[in-house]
C-alpha cells in the first residue's frame, strides 16, 4: 500500500502495509496497480502546463518539478501571485501538492517535501528553516540515514555543525555536498525540461464515458497542459483534433478550428463545450488524445497606443462561436458571380476574418433588387396584365436576359434563360422585379 | 448684492448630453450614424440611427424601398471597414444589388439561424465586434427576449436593427425607437412610434431611389393605365 483515501486511510489502512492485510481490514477495497509510466506522463504533461509561468523548469522523478520563477517574478506581480495561479491550475486539474519557493532548487525540494508551504525570500530564512528539518526529508540512502542516526543527529542543523572533513570520511561526499548546494555554497545546475516538438497527450479516463458533456472536464486538463506548451514555445494554434479513444479500440476524431489563432485556455474549452453538446458519441469513450495539428508562430504585434479596446470579445471569438452552434453552412458571406443569369449571379463562401477587399466589379447600371426569391414565382395573368395581391403596372422598358446555352440540359443548372424583366409596382406600394419568359409572367425579386 | 454670472455656467450644464430637457430630443453625439436622409435625422434623437440599443421597424409588407432606407447608412459603416449581418433574411439577399449599394460584400454575413436565431442575435450583439446586425426575429417572439436583446446591445458600438410585422404595433417593446413604415403617395411614410423625447407629430414622407425613377424627379410614378399599357404593348409584341 502506498496510499489511500480518506475512507481508506479512516479503515485503518496506512502505507506499508501489505495488499493481503489492507484487503483483510477493509474488504470492499479498489486497489489500482501502480504504473511509472503513467504517472511519468501525468508529470510531462503538468510540466508542459507549467510552461505558462516560466520557461525553465525542470522535472525530478518521481513526482516534483522545479519551476524557476525568479525571471518572471515581476512579470506576475510577486512571487505570491504566481504561488496562487499556480495552487489553483492544479486544483483545476484536480492535483494535490506540497509547495515552498526559496533561493536554492535543493532547499526548495527539501521544503516542499517536508510539507513548509511558504515562500522564503532571503538566504538568511531559508538557512534557518533548513536548520529544523529532520533528516530523512533530502531522501539519502537507508545505510546512510542508519548512520546518521547512530549518530545521534536528527536535524540538518545537527548535521551542519558537526566538522566537515570528519563526516565526508564517514558518510561519503554526497551527503557534504547535498547540503553545500542546499545552503547555497556549492553551485546546482539542473536538467531543463525540453518541451516536446508536437504536442501530443494522452490522459485515461477513470471510468468509461456515455455521455459527451462529461468529456469536457477531462478536456480541460489536456487544454490547461496545451496552454501551458504553447506558451513555453511560442505558438498560437489554429486547429487541433481531439481523438476519443471507444472501448472497442476504435478512434474517433473531434477537429476544432479556431477563426483566428489562439493560445486562451477559456476560448479552448468554450469551444469544446460548444463542440461536444452536437456531439453524437458512437461508443463509450476510455482515453482522450489531443495533437495541435495547424501552429502558427507568435506574431510580435505591437498595438497601436490610442486604439480604442473593443469592448465585448470581439468578431472572430464570436463567429467561431455561432459556426459552433449552427453549423458552418448556416453562417456565409456572399459574393459575386460575374453571370447574367440573377439566380446564378449569388456565390456563398465561409467567412474569412482577415480577408482583403475585394475590388467590385463594374456594376451594371440597370436596377436589380435587393430581395431574390429562391425560386421564381408564377402570377396569374388578368387580361394581358400580371396580378400580384393587385394588378401590376410595369414601369420600365423590357430588359431582356438571354444566357445560359452551356447548361441546358444539366440538371440542378439554371439552363439557358430567355427573359424580359420588367420593373412593376403593385396598387399597394410595393416594387417587384417581374419577368415574362415563354410560360408566362413571373415574380423574381422585391426592391426592398 | 453681486449676481454671480450664472447664465454661462447654466447654458454648459444644460449643453450636456446626459440632460433631458421635455421639449428637446435627446442628443448624444457619439453614438448615432448618419441617415443619409436630413428630415429623418432630423427627428431622430441624436440626429440619425442609434448605436449601443434595439431600434424596431415594422412594415406590413416588403417591397416598400425599407431596406433602401438603411443603405446609404449601412454602405458607410461597411466602407469604414465594419462586418454587418443580416440574421435570417426572409429572402436571398441579391449580391450584386447589395454591391451597387455601397456595401462590401466580404464583410456582410448571412446568417441562417432557424430557431435559434433570439440566441445568434444576443451572442453578435454581445461581443461588440459588429458594425451592424439586422435580423428578422420570429413573429412570436416575447419581450423577455427582446429585452435580452436590448441589455446585450447596451454600450455596444453596434448598430441594431429588428425587423416585425407591423401588427405588433400595438404590443409594448423595450426598444427605445420604433419606426413604421408603410407606402406614400410619393414616397415612403414613415411614422415614428416611439422614440426618447417628445413623441412625433406627423408621419414623414421620405424620397427614396427607386428602380426606374431619376433622383431629381420628386412626383412618383403615374398609377394611371395608360401610359405602362403602351410600355407592355411595345416590350411584349
Amino acid at each position: 500500500m502506498l496510499c489511500g483515501d480518506p475512507a481508506a486511510l479512516a479503515a485503518g489502512i496506512v502505507p506499508g502495509l501489505k495488499l493481503s492485510t489492507a484487503l483483510g481490514l477493509c474488504p470492499g477495497l479498489a486497489v489500482v496497480e501502480r504504473d511509472d509510466a503513467r504517472e511519468i506522463s501525468a508529470l510531462h504533461g503538468l510540466a508542459c502546463w507549467a510552461g505558462c509561468f516560466t520557461p525553465t523548469l525542470s522535472v525530478l522523478a518521481p513526482a516534483s518539478l522545479l519551476l524557476e520563477i525568479g525571471g518572471c517574478l515581476r512579470l506576475f506581480g510577486g512571487a505570491g501571485a504566481i504561488v496562487a495561479a499556480v495552487q489553483a491550475g492544479c486544483a483545476a486539474q484536480s492535483y494535490s501538492l506540497h509547495w515552498a519557493a526559496a533561493p536554492t532548487p535543493l532547499a526548495a525540494l527539501w521544503l516542499a517535501r517536508a510539507g513548509r508551504a511558504e515562500i522564503y525570500p532571503e538566504l538568511s530564512a531559508m538557512q534557518a528553516a533548513l536548520t529544523g528539518l529532520p533528516c530523512a526529508v533530502p531522501g539519502w540512502p537507508s545505510e546512510i540515514l542508519e548512520r546518521i542516526e547512530a549518530f545521534g543527529l536528527r536535524k540538518l542543523g545537527d548535521l551542519r555543525r558537526q566538522p566537515a572533513a570528519g563526516l565526508r570520511r564517514r558518510l561519503g561526499n554526497e551527503v557534504l555536498d547535498d547540503l553545500a548546494r542546499a545552503w547555497g555554497e556549492l553551485p546546482q545546475p539542473l536538467k531543463p525540461f525540453v518541451f516536446p516538438e508536437n504536442f501530443r497527450q494522452k490522459i485515461e479516463l477513470p471510468a468509461r464515458v456515455e455521455h459527451a458533456e462529461a468529456l469536457a472536464f477531462a478536456g480541460q486538463r489536456l487544454f490547461a497542459a496545451l496552454a501551458g506548451w504553447l506558451q513555453g514555445r511560442q505558438f498560437l494554434v489554429r486547429a487541433c483534433t481531439l481523438q476519443l479513444t471507444h472501448d472497442d479500440a476504435s478512434n474517433s476524431d473531434l477537429v476544432l478550428r479556431f477563426a483566428e489563432p489562439a493560445a486562451d485556455e477559456t476560448r479552448f474549452a468554450r469551444l469544446l463545450r460548444e463542440h461536444l453538446g452536437r456531439l453524437q458519441l458512437r461508443g463509450p469513450v476510455e482515453a482522450l488524445t489531443l495533437l495541435a495539428d495547424e501552429l502558427v508562430g507568435k506574431p510580435g504585434v505591437s498595438a497601436g497606443l490610442f486604439e480604442q479596446p473593443v469592448a465585448g470579445e470581439g468578431l472572430a471569438v464570436c463567429l467561431e462561436r455561432v459556426q459552433a452552434r449552427l453549423g458552418s453552412a448556416a453562417v456565409q458571406v456572399l459574393g459575386e458571380n460575374p453571370d447574367y443569369r440573377p439566380e446564378c449571379a449569388i456565390r456563398q463562401s465561409a467567412p474569412d476574418v482577415k480577408a482583403a477587399p475585394v475590388t467590385a466589379s463594374g456594376a451594371g447600371h440597370a436596377a436589380r433588387p435587393l430581395w431574390l426569391l429562391p425560386l421564381p414565382q408564377a402570377l396569374a395573368e388578368q387580361g394581358g396584365r400580371p396580378h400580384w395581391q393587385g394588378p401590376l403596372n410595369l414601369l420600365s422598358r423590357g430588359e431582356r436576359l438571354e444566357s445560359g446555352w452551356w447548361d441546358e440540359g444539366e440538371s440542378d443548372a439554371a439552363g439557358d434563360l430567355r427573359r424580359d424583366y420588367f420593373v412593376a409596382q403593385n396598387p399597394r406600394g410595393q416594387w417587384l422585379w417581374v419577368f415574362r419568359d415563354g410560360e408566362g409572367w413571373f415574380m423574381h425579386g422585391l426592391f426592398a | 448684492m453681486s449676481t454671480m454670472p450664472l447664465p454661462a455656467t447654466l447654458a454648459e450644464v444644460l449643453a450636456r448630453g446626459d440632460i433631458w430637457r421635455g421639449d428637446t430630443l435627446a442628443g448624444l453625439p457619439e453614438n448615432v450614424i448618419a441617415s443619409g436622409h436630413a428630415e429623418l435625422d432630423a427627428e431622430l434623437p441624436g440626429g440619425g440611427w442609434p448605436r449601443g440599443c434595439l431600434t424596431e421597424i415594422l412594415t406590413e409588407r416588403s417591397g416598400l424601398g425599407e431596406m433602401s432606407l438603411l443603405l446609404p447608412a449601412l454602405a458607410n459603416l461597411s466602407a469604414a471597414g465594419g462586418w454587418l449581418a443580416l440574421i435570417d433574411p426572409p429572402c436571398l439577399p441579391y449580391a450584386p444589388a447589395w454591391a451597387a449599394g455601397g456595401l462590401a460584400l466580404e464583410r456582410l454575413l448571412v446568417i441562417r439561424a432557424g430557431r435559434e436565431s433570439a440566441w445568434c442575435c444576443e451572442q453578435l450583439l454581445a461581443s461588440g465586434g459588429f458594425a451592424g446586425v439586422l435580423a428578422w426575429p420570429e413573429a412570436g417572439i416575447n419581450p423577455r427576449a427582446l429585452r435580452r436583446l436590448q441589455v446585450a446591445a447596451e454600450g455596444r458600438p453596434t448598430f441594431a436593427c429588428l425587423w416585425r410585422s407591423a401588427s405588433v404595433a400595438a404590443i409594448p417593446s423595450p426598444a427605445p425607437l420604433r419606426l413604421a413604415l408603410s407606402a406614400g403617395e410619393s414616397g415612403l411614410a414613415v411614422r415614428i412610434l416611439k422614440r426618447r423625447g417628445r413623441p412625433a407629430a406627423r408621419p414623414l414622407i421620405l424620397s427614396i431611389v427607386r428602380p426606374g425613377r431619376s433622383p431629381r424627379a420628386l412626383v412618383g410614378p403615374s398609377l394611371s393605365l395608360a401610359a405602362p399599357r403602351s410600355a407592355t404593348a411595345a416590350a411584349v409584341a
